[in-house]
């Protein structure tokens, strides 16, 4: 099993108050999963990404990603962790602004001391071709459309070879059509390569092509999926406790066939 | 990472050109303000020299210290050979005789004490003066006989341009002696108590007078200040035993309570330069890196850790202070030359009547040290930024966006 989350939390405080981003989320991914993490917006999908990212720390819980707990990791073991183990594909794309195409694409292979600068560019060639962008390499972030940079990203996060590849809303900043591409190639990473992806998503159209799915509702599980077909077939399926409730009623599972709506 | 810092200053131009403005001006400034302030200084320094002082006087060892109270008791009687060993000192511009004695003034009505200094009247010249002339002419090598009084004396005896005068003496045997001259000028000095007593004849009238061929002092003018410490060191390895060399310092005793002051006044004020060149550089800086926060959020999200990020921030800003300081410097001096060539235009300094013009005066020293300060300053401002940088929570850094 590849990440393991176990009963994890997040609690941010706002001014004097805190809020509870999430509660007692536990999730098992497996390799190769194609997998979705769904629910509206507030229900703490990107900060569960960013927990398995390595970009924030749980309040409570552990995450395991390949067998090493994550919260025993000092700053710089995380980092490097990111670096080697996992692709961060954002919504923002989140490109550096002074580097050309194949300069994004090859900067977190910098860090690659065992690969030489031509190993690199081998490398950086090769994955802007898959993304279709091997025309764009010279070209500047301000110089490519949304759609171009969201490829640009996602050849960056493959070029590492990382063992997961989390996409915190990928088609959020992007037109139906080119989402719908962006997409189908990542499901197609997925295939050919073998590398998981977990992305978080409101937009039906990216459920559509996961098969695995894990449904967030105020900061959390309310339905796990596995895809059956044209339809879900949910491991559970719960309504999220009151807070007084919390903690007295574990997770019920509840099998049997719901189709989607 | 080199590299790396190297292009991310190249390629941000707009925000690199205003840091790299924010260090060149700080530097340019510092520049101006010291250069202005060595050339004060230095006028002060040479015209101190050039009021008869000289960069050194050579006496009869043990004169300076008797206070020139009686001077025939400390006769160099070989001038010869003091200025054979001055003349062979590399960087010598003038080298004059005097010869000092008092005595009595008097004519026809009355009579005065008086000191008076026998003098090469054309080599004096190139050594400079203290005194101005009010009336008449300076002494000259051909009017044998002529003498210019101060102008108190000159008062108190109603003495006129032309007028007859009768000098008096004691010899250094004890006899007494006396010559006439002729009042040929009269004087003014920054001291009244001088004027009221002095008086100025031509060496070879003071020494007949006096009937000595000897001299008190030998007064030598250099070509470039700077070399006043070896060409001392030089010299005394030439004299024999029996001289004693002074330095102007030495000479000099206003000079270097008015020197401190000046040092003093504006060190302060290139003090408060210096903070605001400070404020105006870490401003800039801080921006600068603080626009950036997101970029160097995602860094550390592609797994750079935050050691890094921190050293990259303060190696851009040291390559911007290097690059700014470089510029600042060059800027510097470019101004630097323009204001001199025009010229500011100062009043008289202290002992003097005539204004000078000021310049910006370019020192290697001052160079180096606005350069580093430049650099310095750069880096210190990096500091707390980019350690900010390297601490902010990752999820806050990549909040905003690039």
């Amino acid at each position: 099993m590849l990440l393991k989350v176990e009963d994890v939390g997040k609690i941010y405080r706002v001014g004097n108050q805190e809020v509870a981003a999430l509660r007692h989320v536990s999730l098992n991914v497996d390799e190769r999963a194609f997998l979705a993490i769904a629910g509206p917006s507030g229900s703490g999908k990107s900060t569960l990404l960013n927990l398995i990212g390595l970009i924030d720390k749980p309040s409570s819980g552990r995450i395991a990603i390949d067998g090493t707990v994550v919260s025993d990791r000092t700053p710089d073991e995380l980092a490097a962790m990111r670096a080697r183990s996992i692709g961060f594909i954002f919504q923002t794309f989140n490109l550096l602004p002074v580097l050309s195409a194949e300069e994004n694409v090859e900067y977190p292979l910098l860090q690659f001391s065992e690969l030489t600068s031509a190993q690199r560019r081998e490398r950086v060639r090769h994955y802007l071709d898959v993304v279709g962008l091997a025309a764009h390499a010279r070209h500047r972030p301000n110089q490519l459309s949304g759609g171009q940079r969201q490829r640009v990203a996602i050849a960056r996060a493959l070029a590492t070879h990382p063992r997961l590849i989390l996409a915190d809303e990928p088609t959020a900043n992007l037109d139906h059509k080119t989402g719908g591409r962006i997409l189908r190639l990542m499901r197609k990473l997925n295939r050919t390569s073998g590398t998981t992806f977990v992305f978080s998503t409101h937009d039906p159209q990216v459920l559509e092509m996961a098969d695995r799915r894990v449904d967030l509702e105020d900061g959390e599980i309310v339905r796990l999926g596995v895809r059956d077909g044209k339809d879900w077939s949910y491991a559970f399926e719960r309504r999220p406790l009151a807070d007084e409730m919390q903690g007295t009623l574990g997770n019920r599972v509840r099998a049997g066939r719901v189709s989607s709506a | 990472m080199l590299e790396i810092a190297l292009r991310n200053v190249r390629r941000q131009r707009a925000r690199t050109g205003l840091t790299l403005a924010a260090i060149a001006i700080g530097v340019t400034s510092l520049l101006l303000a010291g250069g202005f302030v060595e050339d004060l200084l230095h006028q002060l320094r040479e015209s101190t020299i050039r009021s008869g002082l000289g960069h050194m006087q050579i006496y009869r060892q043990g004169q300076y210290a008797s206070g020139g109270h009686r001077p025939s008791d400390y006769l160099i009687d070989n001038p010869e050979q003091v200025e054979r060993a001055v003349d062979r000192l590399p960087d010598v511009v003038a080298h004059a005789k005097r010869l000092n004695f008092s005595g009595l003034i008097s004519n026809g009505r009355g009579e005065r004490p008086m000191i008076a200094e026998g003098v090469e009247p054309i080599l004096e010249a190139r050594i400079g003066s203290a005194i101005s002339m009010i009336a008449g002419s300076g002494l000259s090598d051909r009017d044998g006989f002529g003498v210019i009084v101060g102008e108190g004396l000159a008062k108190a005896m109603q003495l006129k341009v032309g007028d007859p005068v009768n000098l008096v003496v004691s010899t250094r045997e004890g006899a007494m002696n006396t010559l006439d001259f002729s009042v040929a000028g009269i004087f003014r000095s920054f001291s009244k108590e001088y004027d009221a007593r002095a008086v100025r004849v031509p060496l070879k009238a003071a020494q007949e007078l006096m009937v000595t061929p000897a001299v008190n002092a030998v007064v030598v003018l250099l070509g470039h200040t700077d070399s006043g410490d070896a060409a001392r060191t030089d010299l005394a390895a030439r004299l024999p035993a029996g001289y004693e060399i002074k330095t102007w310092p030495e000479l000099a005793d206003f000079y270097r309570g008015t020197e401190a002051l000046y040092r003093r006044q504006f060190a302060v004020l290139q003090i408060i330069i210096l903070v605001m060149v400070l404020l105006g550089v870490a401003n800039s800086v801080n921006m600068s890196l603080h626009e950036r926060t997101a970029e160097f959020g995602i860094m550390r999200a592609l797994g750079r850790t935050s050691r890094y990020v921190f050293r990259l921030a303060v190696l851009e800003t040291v390559l911007l202070g290097i690059i700014g300081g470089a510029l600042g410097v060059a800027l510097g001096v470019i101004l630097a030359l323009g204001i001199s060539a025009i010229g500011i235009p100062m009043p008289p300094p202290p002992n003097s009547d005539v204004g000078f013009t000021g310049a910006i005066r370019i020192v290697p020293t001052l160079l180096v040290a606005a350069f580093a300060l430049g650099v310095v300053a750069s880096a210190g401002a990096a500091l707390l930024p980019a350690r900010h940088l390297a601490r902010l929570p990752l999820v806050e850094a990549l909040r905003r966006g690039v």
